[in-house]
Order: C-alpha cells, then sequence, then structure tokens
C-alpha cells in the first residue's frame, strides 16, 4: 500500500474517490445534500477516481527508487 | 455563504492530501539537487501538467474569470495568439538548448552564453518577480475567504502560507509539482460543472450573443482600432505585446514554467513538455474565460430573474476579481461548494508554491551559490533550499498587502511581467539565433529594456495606474498598457543589444557549442512514430489554434 503512495496517479484517484463519496453518500444521508449537481458530479468523479487509480502507468515505477 | 459541514470536509480532505504528499516526498529528499531541480527523473504526463499548472494559479483562474468578464472573449488572445504559439516554439527551439546545457535553471543558462553579470542581473529581476507572483495568489485566496466565508484577511494569509510552506519545505520542487498536478485536475473538474450549468442557465451561447455587446462575443472583428473594443488596443498591438513579447517572453523563458519541462527524464520527453501541455492549454479557456463571460450576460436585464450579482467595487463599477466567486456562490448547492472552494484554494496553492519552488532554486544556485558562499558542501545548499523556502514565504506575505491596492490583480501581474520578461525574450532569441551576441551586449540590453519598461509606465495612465512621472499618454485599459510596456521594453533591449553586441567582443565559437543554434547539433526523431515527434505535434496544435480563432473571430 504504502509503495503505491508513491504513483501520483493513485494518490489523484483516492482523493477523487473520496470526494465522490462525501457528495454521493452525503447526499444519500443528508437532505442539504441532496442535490442533483452534486449525484452528477459525484459519479464523475468516481469514475475518474477509479480509473486513475487503477490505470497502469509504467512511467510511476521509476519514481520508486 | 455558509458553508456546511461537508464543505469543510472536503477543504480538510484536500488540505490533508498536500500535505501528506510533502511527507511521502521528504523520503526521497537526499540532496539540494532532489529538493531544488527534482534530479530530472518525472515522467513526461506530469511535467507537462505541471507546466501548466505552475501557471495556474490565482492570476489564472479569478484573474482571467475577471479578463473574461471585463473584456470578454477578447481574453481568449492569452490562449490562442499567445500561449499555444510560443509552447510550441519552446518545445521545438529553445528546450534542446535549455535540456542540453544541463542547467539548473534560466538564469544558469544566461551564464554559460553570456557572463556572470547578466546571470545576476536575470536572477536578481526573476527572485522579485516570483515573490510578487506569489503574493499575489496570496492575497487573492486571503480576499476571497474573507469575501465569501467572512474569514480574517490577516489570518486567512498566513494560515494559507503556512500550508504551502509545510509542503514546499518538506519535498522540494517535487512535493511542489506533485500537488500541482492534483491540483489541476481539481480546479477543471471542479469547475467543469459551474460552466456547464451556469451556461444552460444563460440560455446556451446563442442566446449570450444575442445579450451582450459584439464586442465582447467576438475575438478579432472589433480589432482594428483601440476604440472600439473593451481591451483598448488594436490588432497590431496585441499580436506584437501580447502575442509575441509577452507570451514568448513568459513561456519561453520565464524559469516558473521552463522549470517544468527541464526536470524530464530526457531530451525528447523535455521538448515535448510544453506541446503536450499545449493541449489541455488550448481548452482553458473553457473553464477561465467563458464563466466570466456567462457572468455578464447573467448580468443583463433580460436574465434579471436568475438573480445573479457580481459586488461592486465602490466605485460604482463591478469588482471584476470577485466573477468567479459570486458565480460559484449562485450554482453550488452544499457539497459541491465545498468542491469549488477548494478549487479556488488548490489555484492559489499552485500558484503559490509554483513560484516560491521556482524562487529556491534561483535564490540558492544563482545569488546564494554565485554571489556569497561558494564552494560549501551539498548538505549546506539543501539547508539553505529549505530556509529561503520559508523566507520566500514571508516575503510573499508582505507582497500581498502590496497587492491589495489594485481592483484586477490580472492587469497588476501583467504590469510586473512586462516589465521583467518583456525585455528578457529579446536577450534570449538573439543569445540562441545570432552567435555575435555578446555577454556586455545582452546585460546593456536587459538593463535598458527595464528602465524603458519603467519609464513607459511612468509616462502613461490606465485606469488611474501608472503616470507617475508625468502622465503624457493616457491608454484605455491596465491591460493595453501592459502590452505597450512590454512591446517598448523589448524593442529597446533587441536594438540596444545588437548595438553593444557590434562594438564589443563576442565569445569564440568552441564555447558556444550547445548554446546557439547554428552551432548546436539538432536532436532528430525521424525514427520515433508521428506522434512522438515534437514538429508534427506542434504544427498539428498550430493548425487547430488558428481554427479556434476562426471560428470565435
Amino acid at each position: 500500500m504504502y509503495k503505491k503512495l508513491n504513483n501520483l496517479g493513485f494518490v489523484i484517484g483516492i482523493f477523487f474517490i473520496l470526494i465522490s463519496l462525501v457528495l454521493i453518500i452525503g447526499g444519500l444521508v443528508s437532505d442539504v445534500l441532496a442535490h442533483r449537481l452534486n449525484f452528477y458530479t459525484g459519479f464523475s468523479f468516481l469514475v475518474f477516481g477509479v480509473l486513475m487509480t487503477f490505470l497502469n502507468r509504467k512511467d510511476d515505477k521509476d519514481l520508486k527508487a | 455563504m455558509n458553508l456546511h459541514i461537508a464543505d469543510y470536509l472536503i477543504i480538510i480532505i484536500y488540505f490533508l492530501f498536500v500535505i501528506g504528499v510533502g511527507f511521502i516526498i521528504k523520503r526521497r529528499i537526499k540532496t539540494s539537487n532532489d529538493f531544488l531541480t527534482s534530479g530530472r527523473n518525472i515522467p513526461l504526463w506530469i511535467t507537462s501538467l505541471a507546466f501548466i499548472s505552475a501557471n495556474l494559479g490565482a492570476q489564472e483562474v479569478l484573474g482571467m474569470v475577471a479578463s473574461g468578464a471585463k473584456y470578454g472573449i477578447m481574453t481568449v488572445h492569452f490562449y490562442w495568439v499567445g500561449a499555444i504559439f510560443a509552447m510550441v516554439f519552446l518545445g521545438v527551439f529553445m528546450m534542446p538548448f535549455y535540456y542540453g546545457s544541463r542547467a539548473r535553471s534560466v538564469p544558469e543558462f544566461l551564464k554559460l552564453r553570456f557572463d556572470e553579470k547578466t546571470r545576476g542581473l536575470n536572477a536578481i529581476s526573476f527572485a522579485v518577480m516570483t515573490i510578487f507572483s506569489s503574493g499575489i495568489s496570496l492575497y487573492a485566496l486571503a480576499k476571497l475567504l474573507e469575501v465569501i466565508l467572512h474569514w480574517d484577511f490577516d489570518v486567512s494569509i498566513w494560515l494559507a502560507a503556512s500550508i504551502v510552506m509545510i509542503y514546499t519545505f518538506l519535498g522540494g520542487l517535487t512535493s511542489a509539482v506533485y500537488n500541482e498536478v492534483l491540483q489541476f485536475f481539481l480546479i477543471v473538474l471542479g469547475l467543469s460543472p459551474l460552466v456547464i450549468v451556469a451556461l444552460h442557465d444563460a440560455g446556451g451561447w446563442s442566446n449570450i450573443k444575442t445579450l451582450l455587446q459584439p464586442q465582447l462575443t467576438h475575438a478579432w472583428r472589433y480589432m482594428g482600432h483601440a476604440e472600439s473594443n473593451p481591451m483598448g488596443i488594436n490588432f497590431m498591438s496585441l499580436i506584437f505585446g501580447l502575442g509575441f513579447v509577452m507570451s514568448f517572453g513568459y513561456w519561453c523563458t520565464d524559469f516558473l514554467v521552463v522549470q517544468r519541462a527541464m526536470m524530464a527524464k530526457n531530451m525528447n520527453a523535455a521538448q515535448r513538455t510544453p506541446i503536450i501541455a499545449a493541449i489541455p492549454k488550448m481548452f482553458m479557456p473553457l473553464i477561465v474565460v467563458l464563466p466570466g463571460v456567462i457572468a455578464i450576460a447573467l448580468l443583463q436585464p433580460a436574465l434579471a430573474s436568475k438573480g445573479f450579482s457580481i459586488p461592486s467595487d465602490g466605485h460604482g463599477g463591478l469588482d471584476y476579481t470577485m466573477t468567479l466567486p459570486s458565480l460559484i456562490s449562485h450554482y453550488y448547492p452544499t457539497g459541491l461548494l465545498g468542491v469549488g472552494i477548494t478549487a479556488l484554494i488548490a489555484s492559489f496553492m499552485s500558484g503559490m508554491a509554483g513560484n516560491v519552488t521556482a524562487f529556491n532554486s534561483v535564490f540558492t544556485f544563482d545569488i546564494y551559490q554565485s554571489y556569497f558562499i561558494k564552494n560549501k558542501s551539498d548538505r549546506h545548499y539543501l539547508i539553505v533550499g529549505k530556509i529561503v523556502t520559508v523566507a520566500g514565504i514571508l516575503l510573499s506575505i508582505i507582497t500581498a498587502y502590496i497587492a491589495k491596492s489594485f481592483n484586477n490583480i490580472n492587469d497588476f501581474l501583467q504590469l510586473v511581467f512586462s516589465f521583467v520578461n518583456g525585455p528578457l525574450f529579446a536577450t534570449f532569441l538573439l543569445g540562441m539565433f545570432w552567435k555575435r551576441t555578446t555577454g556586455h551586449g545582452a546585460f546593456f540590453g536587459l538593463l535598458a529594456g527595464t528602465i524603458a519598461a519603467a519609464l513607459t509606465h511612468g509616462l502613461t495612465l490606465a485606469e488611474g495606474k501608472g503616470g507617475w512621472i508625468y502622465p503624457l499618454y493616457e491608454i484605455h485599459s491596465g491591460m493595453g498598457q501592459a502590452f505597450i510596456v512590454a512591446s517598448i521594453s523589448w524593442i529597446v533591449n533587441f536594438c540596444t543589444t545588437i548595438i553593444v553586441s557590434l562594438f564589443t567582443k563576442p565569445k569564440p565559437d568552441a564555447e558556444l557549442k550547445g548554446l546557439v543554434y547554428s552551432l548546436t547539433v539538432k536532436p532528430t526523431y525521424h525514427q520515433d512514430k508521428w506522434y512522438l515527434r515534437v514538429v508534427p505535434l506542434g504544427l498539428i496544435l498550430i493548425a487547430i489554434t488558428i481554427i479556434l480563432n476562426i471560428i470565435f473571430f
């Protein structure tokens, strides 16, 4: 896990997944956040975050040294 | 505007990530080169995004939206006349010199090509400029937090500066660059929903065109005369002042952005960095210019029912700097509001950290190591680099208070750039393409160009600024004044450098190999696929840019 933190794509992906969870879960449990724009943006961030997290970036491996 | 706990949670997650990146990178920092130059080991996609993100500070985000509202779609000239052509030129022609010379900074390249005094002059002026830029980013954020969240201006400045200081102090340039990439995605993805919603609310681009004066929705049609467009300049001044002098001066010689390309793993990656960066840069007006134009459309009587407003500047006009925060406040619900505010905070941090890290490198290598303490251990320069980080942040704070007196921060920043970058590009152009250019010529050319910039500013008046010697000539806008100042300083530098060079002794050819175009072996990539070669990529980008100019003519 720690090694993965050296991969910038992974870090960015995790960041956007966390933000998307705040927007989506927040929208489901709180009336204040239950806004269509939050859901649309949350799902977009989730897709982007997952793609960034799991995309294999060969270049980044060199940075672990 | 009131933030909900979810908004604060998003801001806190962002702060934790940027500081966390600093801690992760800290383990890799062993030498002064690791801290100040990243050791030339960064992948292409990161150098490319960092290249444009270093410029995606408060100037780009708040300033360009403000300019979009003030000058209309003409603001795209910063991209489609200026940036793209300059970035292609940098990648194709100039990176081989920067990267091939193994210089650690632009001032160091000037030393190799010319002499020590030219390096010193450039290093000092660049250091002053980066501190100004950093301070303006800081001011923009503090003002934003004061107006939107009612945070105390002074507390905001110190709190925000502290966070930037933590991650730049821990991880140096690499940490700043990694955070710049995160900030790039946050700014683009965080502001995209705003553009979509606001554009839809304003009835789409066709409705905006019917509501606004045509001068605000055409990029070129009203550029024939200075009086017929809101920027107050004609197309010749624009093409020469912005398109050539200022844009090439900034993108090709400003160490802040060039440093990102110099971090690449090899020559090909270094050349492709600005070219790849030009692709998202080309479409950046959708995020940073279009919202300004939409905002002005929303203020028209036909759309009064939308209830959108921009605060007054206290003198009967609009406070254009507040255009983007006003849009965010109007359209973003709780949750997304936190994302929007975080994107703005990210833009500030990106700009400030970029400037501070560039300041670090130049001050440590080109001022401290060159003029004060030479031949010390690497650890000594690593410690100095870290101390300079703290000093740079403190100087930025002082500068932030100076910037407080200007109503459009973009005009102010352009003015600072025009003093320093305007004349500098003439020095590089002559130095790289005319081997007869001498160190004395470059030095006195730079000096004369900078003095000419100051004199021109002192003799022209625009929006109450300048004219501190005598208000001899009045210019319609601060932006137009900046273009004219830059143009005159460039011409004075160019002529002075040629004249002085002709009367002084040039370096022998043997010393200029790898530093002058005619004496350098050009890198060839004929064996690579077309999309890995800089020239085909550059030509495609230029063709698309021309098409965009025609569409929005």
